[in-house]
């Protein structure tokens, strides 16, 4: 197959913002502006992988042009390309928004060449197909996150830093020593080579040491409930643009390796994989959302809030029917819009007053005195309304399928726990409107800031595409079920990365039906 | 013989590792955070590096076998990343004894909720 541009340019194009960001080092305004235009003709970008994706089916991009599996290839199948639109177009809100934002942080000369790099990480790791670079743009992303937390106007920031590069740092032993293990058993790193070798059934003990070494990596890059503890602390203290990209999609990281795991890897174990995921992911909704609940601060509201949402992801992935997997991609997209447009509405409160306070007790009513208070009133409300699953929004659209395949699935007991943790997000979501926007207090327990707060440009764009998912669901929802349709076939992945005469079942077989 | 030798080498570097990243000074965890990756990349290279008796070269003599020479890009490539992260956990911890006047981790504990 052709080499395929579209793909590089992805990665590339952030890449070279960020060198460019640092070469206009003197003038800050103007690095923003080239941040935020980077990240524009990346998520264009993008959206031509998508469409092309789409009309010619899974695209490849051989670096260096070495033939795999020996050299590295970038691969851009349905499932790729629709996660890396989504990660592309929040990552562009996100620099919109630092456009526009008073923090002291954006004004950082370093600060757009590493969010640039957080880009590159999250695209790269989308796109790789081979486990080792998958490694490589993980650890770039964490890097960047992780100065660009340590250097937040919060004091806090560099404590939360230093946690999260220790845990992150046994996150990275993991997947190296998952990595060396397959490495060591069919000495490939090629992921469509391993998927292919796996296939025939041949199970060293090194292999499933691997399955369960890569799990417990990706589980731990998405915060779920043994490995949680982090994320709350980090995901507060971030700059307003990280918080919400960290939040939504950075965590969208070990969505992606869990069900790259069970529907291409390793595709025998993915029973025993997913009775563990969905019990996990149960826990991480009642955790994430009673944790949402009694928290004190807004922002930290919204970290756990994260965390009980991955938990209904992963929920979906555990019941494991096609439909429930068009409900876990549909519902993962979904909520990386909400999420961030929450987090920026919540940003916006929080920089209008002087010190830059989130907690809830000190901004009731914050949000009735600040410019345009009815827009951003109005604005959470739908993003409230969107998080808790409530039409005209698309967070309806996920939670309607999540409970059509529970229903599909017919586990009652997991579905009833869903929907019931399903209220209690309606609950603290309508509690902090009520708080922050509607309560008007006799005297403000904090100082507003003369000059105002932020720009409500970026989660204006983000809660209109939410509304827009939500009334006109249609593509989405189709382009999940071709991808759903697609990942369930390894051999269209395997078929289109390695040349015809390395393929173990020759082209001319009928595709393999995969069981399930 | 150096087969048993490396599996041995990489579980004492492991246990000091994570020993050490357990301890409360930052300093030292910061130094159990730099053995468990040379423990990491020891174990990669053991993974290909004796299955052959000569280095991978373009000509190399007959009858000879040269060892797997992606193993040793890898850890080029793992040594560089770890040692990037390293560094900035460093400079985090000579942050935080600046601000804190302390390197105990019980004592750096304002996060809470």
């Amino acid at each position: 197959m052709e080499n395929n541009l579209l793909i590089i340019g992805v990665v590339f194009i952030p890449l070279a913002g960020a060198v460019l960001s640092l070469f206009a080092r003197a003038n800050n305004q103007a690095q923003r502006y080239i941040g935020f235009g980077a990240a524009a003709l990346s998520w264009l970008w993008s959206l031509f992988l998508l469409v092309d994706v789409v009309d010619n089916g899974p695209q490849i991009y051989r670096l260096g042009d070495w033939q795999p599996p020996f050299g590295i290839v970038l691969v851009a199948d349905s499932f790729s390309a629709l996660f890396t639109v989504m990660a592309s177009t929040v990552m562009m809100s996100g620099l919109l928004y630092a456009v526009n934002c008073r923090d002291k942080v954006v004004k950082n000369e370093s600060f757009t060449a590493l969010f640039l790099s957080m880009m590159v990480g999250l695209n790269g790791t989308f796109l790789t197909g081979d486990l080792f670079t998958m490694f490589v743009f993980i650890e770039l992303l964490v890097i960047a996150s992780v100065s660009l937390v340590a250097i937040s106007d919060n004091r806090l920031g560099l404590e939360a830093a230093i946690k999260y590069i220790f845990i992150s740092g046994i996150g990275t032993v993991f997947l190296l020593l998952g990595i060396a293990s397959i490495y060591a058993t069919f000495g490939t790193l090629n992921m469509a080579d391993i998927a292919q070798q796996l296939s025939t059934g041949e199970r060293p003990l090194l292999a499933r040491a691997a399955a369960i070494l890569l799990m417990a990596a990706f589980l731990l890059k998405s915060a779920v409930f043994p490995f949680h503890y982090w994320q709350p602390d980090f995901h507060t203290t971030a700059p307003t643009p990280v918080h919400a990209v960290l939040s939504s999609v950075v965590v969208k990281i070990g969505v992606y390796g869990i069900i790259r795991m069970t529907t291409l890897l390793f595709v025998e174990e993915a029973a025993q994989i997913r009775q563990w995921i969905t019990i996990l992911g149960v826990i991480s909704i009642y955790f994430g959302s009673l944790g949402a609940f009694r928290t004190y601060d807004g922002k930290r509201m919204l970290a756990y809030s994260t965390f009980g949402q991955i938990g209904f992801i992963l929920v979906a992935i555990g019941w494991g029917t096609p439909l429930a997997m068009v409900a876990a991609i549909v519902y993962a997209v979904n909520h990386a819009f909400i999420k961030s447009a929450l987090l920026m509405l919540m940003g916006v409160v929080s920089s209008n007053t002087k010190e830059k306070t989130a907690t809830l007790e000190k901004i009731v009513g914050v949000g009735t005195k600040i410019r345009y208070a009815w827009a951003v009133s109005l604005l959470w409300l739908l993003g409230g309304l969107a998080l808790a699953g409530l039409p005209p929004m698309n967070g309806f659209i996920s939670k309607l399928l999540l409970v059509r395949s529970g229903t599909e699935a017919e586990d009652w007991l997991v579905l009833g726990l869903v929907i019931a943790a399903g209220l209690i997000t309606i609950m603290y979501m309508l509690r902090s409107w009520q708080t922050v926007f509607q309560t008007k207090p006799e005297t403000f327990q904090v100082e507003f800031k003369k000059e105002g707060g932020d720009g409500i440009l970026a989660p204006s764009f983000l809660i209109a595409i939410c509304l827009g998912l939500g009334i006109y669901a249609t593509p989405l929802f189709e382009r999940a079920e071709a991808t759903v349709e697609e990942i369930t076939t390894p051999q269209i992945y395997i078929e289109s990365v390695l040349p015809p005469e390395l393929l173990l079942n020759p082209v001319a077989d009928a595709p393999q039906e995969v069981q399930r | 013989m150096v087969d048993l030798l490396f599996a041995i080498t990489v579980g004492v570097l492991f246990s000091v590792g994570v020993f050490q990243m357990l301890r409360r000074d930052l300093i030292k965890a910061a130094m159990g955070f730099s053995i468990l990756f040379t423990a990491i990349n020891l174990y990669i290279i053991a993974v290909g590096a004796f299955d052959g008796n000569v280095p991978a070269y373009a000509n190399q003599p007959e009858d000879s076998q040269s060892s797997d020479p992606l193993v040793q890009a890898l850890i080029l490539t793992a040594i560089v990343v770890s040692f990037g992260s390293y560094a900035l956990l460093l400079s985090f911890v000579t942050t935080i004894a600046r601000r804190f006047e302390t390197l105990d981790s019980d004592e750096v504990n304002e996060l809470v909720g």
